[in-house]
């Protein structure tokens, strides 16, 4: 024989004050878990969005990352022009090579972080199709000017549309703001790879190539051909890979820090959620003696109590993953832990964010209810019985 | 009335060990998040007699070596070694065997890291062999290297990898961090990748903390006007500036603090809620036996300020005793974990937090008790 949830359901709001109180306590450790896997999910998404899978990225063999490699420009035109390689309609290839420079900015927020500085070629606007300008125009090579990703725009005060800004010893000129679906590259200045080259007085002009191909299956071709060719001494890899890589260095921390205190937070109203479940319990001594007197066995009375200490949690999941809500789109900051720049990215609370929210809460729930659910169960029903 | 509270706070065990018990376990997250923090400002190891000398871009633009002998002639500068940032892969991946390794000068920097202590034979040692190293003391003893051993390190920020040999390991045994770095001589840097003459930091020692301003001006200005400028700031700016880099942690980790904190008020809150509630026939008695509201009021009050503090004191102790062990296992993710500890100001803290959330949440339920009226409660017998 069954009880029905809804006197679970009802028993649990008899005593509302404490209900809720409980509620509200499990309700913020779920939005401190959604909220930092927010992040998380904000930076890949931010890194997601950045790779395409025909794209192929040229580094120097032994470099991880952008901001650790480089190579001279007869390297790059022989990448450039490489078989393999898409062409344009004029029949040009497409392919950049690009300088990834760091640049020391000072924050509007106060603070100084180092920002991306992107050198390109004109074909990286054709392979990057999701760079679109919002305001301004394009930059004109040779005119020192750059254009500005949409999320640095915001956060420095030096690169505001129209703004001038010092790369090297030159006077850069902002002439556009660019956004990127959300991607890494808002959190980029891109200009001319000439002109940024000589302004930073670099060297060695290329930190890497992109390299577009027809499919994902030619750009695997092409890896494997800049892998193999022991002359170039270059490694290379599927756009999306070498994001991911970055996503995953990125969003590692805030997946162990949202753990972590998730742990810790979930004990602690684990705690409140048993002295909640017990009072239900104690309260309903003489009403658990009479269900088992009218025949409702132990483990139905254990049942019971384990979904009202389960609707307990899951309306504390709901509550606090609603709370977690408004932190969608946030934009948050941190430092991109592979080419040690500030990377810009929006929060995300992704349905599966908000499912390990409810989770975390039924879980709490069900751990918490538990030991008093199991005292209910056992005690004998004389003892019940004579309880006012 | 001491003897009272104490005995109402142990009427229903359970519900005061759940309590305290769920108290100690918030606290002892937020003692975590708070020494986190610190360990984010703190500046190991950093001296007021030092400046840091870099290219004003960024620390991935290398500064030309002709720069070494015009910082030299500044004024108050004692002493000048160059650094480079090899970074590397030792053995594997993994973050626990990552260290420091710089491509430094034999001859200048011990001069400018005087509380760096090695045998002149080591020095000297150090000096003779290109492919030579010295080692700290903390990083010999967990690799358990001894003078003499090679170790590989492979490169990814430079063209190439390291073959070394170790020559000397020095000690510095008020800061461990200090020790867990190696030394190798750029020379063997510069002949790998083909003598490209580039320095990443200049590391100056200054005759006195009092001159430091005047040495950053005049190193920032003596480059001005050329190809590369320079930033010139103390050790310890330096320091701070890579925390600073992280972005808005500080504000991420205090939003977590307070939500944590709102939790648990919301759990004591209702743990004095429920107290009060069983117990109002038991104040209608004590009014009627003479009881004043004052006295009620710090009843409940001091019941619900028990519970703070001696919840608070375990979450504190426990995190006191739990740090370094769990410092030890987040260091292998990131290293500076390590010296994860519980300070005077975290206990301060952790300990106020425990008298705030006793307080406030006694606050309603002692109100209640002092203003209910003897009928009413009394009525409630029954």
């Amino acid at each position: 024989m069954k009880i029905p949830l809804k006197y679970n359901v009802r028993s649990l709001f008899v005593r509302k004050g404490t209900t809720l109180m409980t509620i509200g306590s499990i309700a913020f450790v779920v939005l401190v878990y959604v909220g930092v896997l927010a992040m998380a999910g904000g930076l890949r998404a931010a890194f997601s969005a950045a790779g395409d899978p025909s794209n192929v990225v040229v580094l120097r063999d032994g470099a991880r990352s952008e901001v650790e490699s480089f190579f001279g420009q007869d390297k790059e035109r022989l990448l450039v022009s490489l078989p393999g390689v898409a062409r344009d309609a004029q029949g040009q290839p497409l392919a950049t090579g690009q300088a990834l420079i760091l640049q020391i900015l000072k924050h509007a927020g106060g603070g100084e972080t180092n920002v991306s500085i992107r050198g390109v070629e004109p074909a990286a606007f054709v392979i990057r199709k999701q760079v679109r300008l919002i305001d301004g125009r394009p930059f004109t090579p040779g005119k020192a000017e750059v254009i500005v990703g949409r999320k640095l725009a915001a956060a420095y005060p030096a690169l505001r549309l129209g703004a001038s800004v010092n790369f090297g010893r030159v006077p850069f000129r902002v002439v556009g703001i660019f956004e990127a679906g959300g991607s890494s590259f808002e959190s980029e200045v891109w200009g001319a790879v000439a002109d940024l080259n000589g302004a930073f007085r670099r060297i060695s002009n290329y930190s890497s190539a992109l390299l577009h191909a027809a499919s994902a299956d030619d750009a695997q071709a092409l890896v494997a051909r800049i892998k193999g060719d022991q002359q170039l001494r270059l490694t290379a890899l599927a756009e999306p890979q070498y994001y991911a890589e970055q996503a995953n260095v990125a969003s590692a921390q805030f997946i162990v820090l949202g753990n972590v205190l998730a742990f810790f937070l979930a004990v602690g109203a684990c705690f409140a959620a048993a002295n909640t479940m017990f009072a239900q319990v104690s309260a309903r001594g003489h009403e658990i003696g009479t269900l088992r007197a009218l025949g409702f066995r132990r483990h139905t009375i254990l049942l019971a109590f384990m979904i009202e200490a389960a609707v307990l949690g899951v309306v504390a999941g709901v509550a606090g993953s609603l709370l977690a809500l408004p932190l969608n789109g946030v934009t948050a900051a941190t430092m991109n832990g592979v080419t040690f720049s500030e990377i810009s990215f929006s929060l995300r609370t992704a349905p599966w964010i908000l499912g390990m929210g409810v989770l975390l809460a039924l879980g709490t729930g069900i751990v918490g209810g538990f030991p008093a659910a199991w005292s209910a169960a056992r005690r004998p029903i004389t003892e019940l019985l004579r309880e006012h | 009335m001491q003897k009272l509270a104490l005995r109402n706070l142990l009427r229903n065990k359970l519900r005061t060990t759940l309590t305290v018990a769920s108290l100690m376990f918030a606290l002892l997250l937020l003692s975590l998040l708070m020494a986190f923090l610190d360990l984010l400002g703190s500046t190991s190891g950093a001296s007021d007699n030092r400046i840091i000398v870099r290219s004003a871009i960024s620390l991935a633009t290398l500064l030309p070596e002709s720069y070494w002998r015009q910082v030299e002639t500044l004024p108050h500068v004692a002493a000048v070694t160059p650094l480079n940032w090899f970074q590397g892969v030792y053995k594997d991946d993994r973050p626990e065997n990552f260290f420091p390794r710089f491509a430094a000068d034999p001859a200048t920097v011990f001069k400018v890291y005087p509380e760096l202590s090695i045998s002149p034979q080591e020095q000297q040692a150090w000096a003779a062999d290109r492919r030579g190293f010295v080692a700290g003391k903390a990083l010999a003893v967990k690799y358990g290297w001894k003078v003499g051993d090679s170790i590989f390190i492979k490169g990814d920020i430079y063209p190439m990898d390291l073959d070394l040999v170790l020559r000397g390991i020095f000690t510095q045994p008020r800061n461990a961090d200090q020790e867990k770095v190696i030394y190798f001589q750029r020379q063997y840097l510069e002949e790998g990748i083909g003598k490209r003459g580039l320095i990443g930091t200049y590391v100056l020692r200054i005759d006195s903390p009092a001159s430091e301003v005047a040495v950053r001006k005049a190193a920032e200005a003596k480059f001005e006007n050329s190809d590369f400028q320079v930033r010139a700031e103390t050790e310890k700016a330096f320091q701070l500036s890579f925390a600073e880099m992280m972005g808005n942690v500080k504000l991420l980790f205090t939003a977590i603090g307070l939500a944590a904190v709102i939790s648990i008020f919301f759990i004591t809150a209702n743990t004095m809620a429920m107290a009060a509630r069983e117990r109002t026939a038991e104040v209608g008695v004590l009014k009627t036996l003479g009881f004043g509201r004052g006295q009620l009021l710090r009843l409940v009050l001091g019941e619900s300020l028990a519970v703070g503090v001696l919840g608070a004191a375990l979450g504190c102790g426990l995190c006191a005793v739990l740090m370094p062990v769990v410092g030890a296992l987040l260091a292998k993710m990131m290293p500076i974990f390590g010296t994860l500890r519980m300070s005077g100001g975290n206990w301060a803290t952790g300990l106020s937090i425990g008298v705030a959330i006793g307080l406030l949440s006694g606050v309603g339920p002692a109100l209640g008790a002092a203003r209910l009226r003897i009928v009413d409660a009394v009525r409630r017998v029954a």
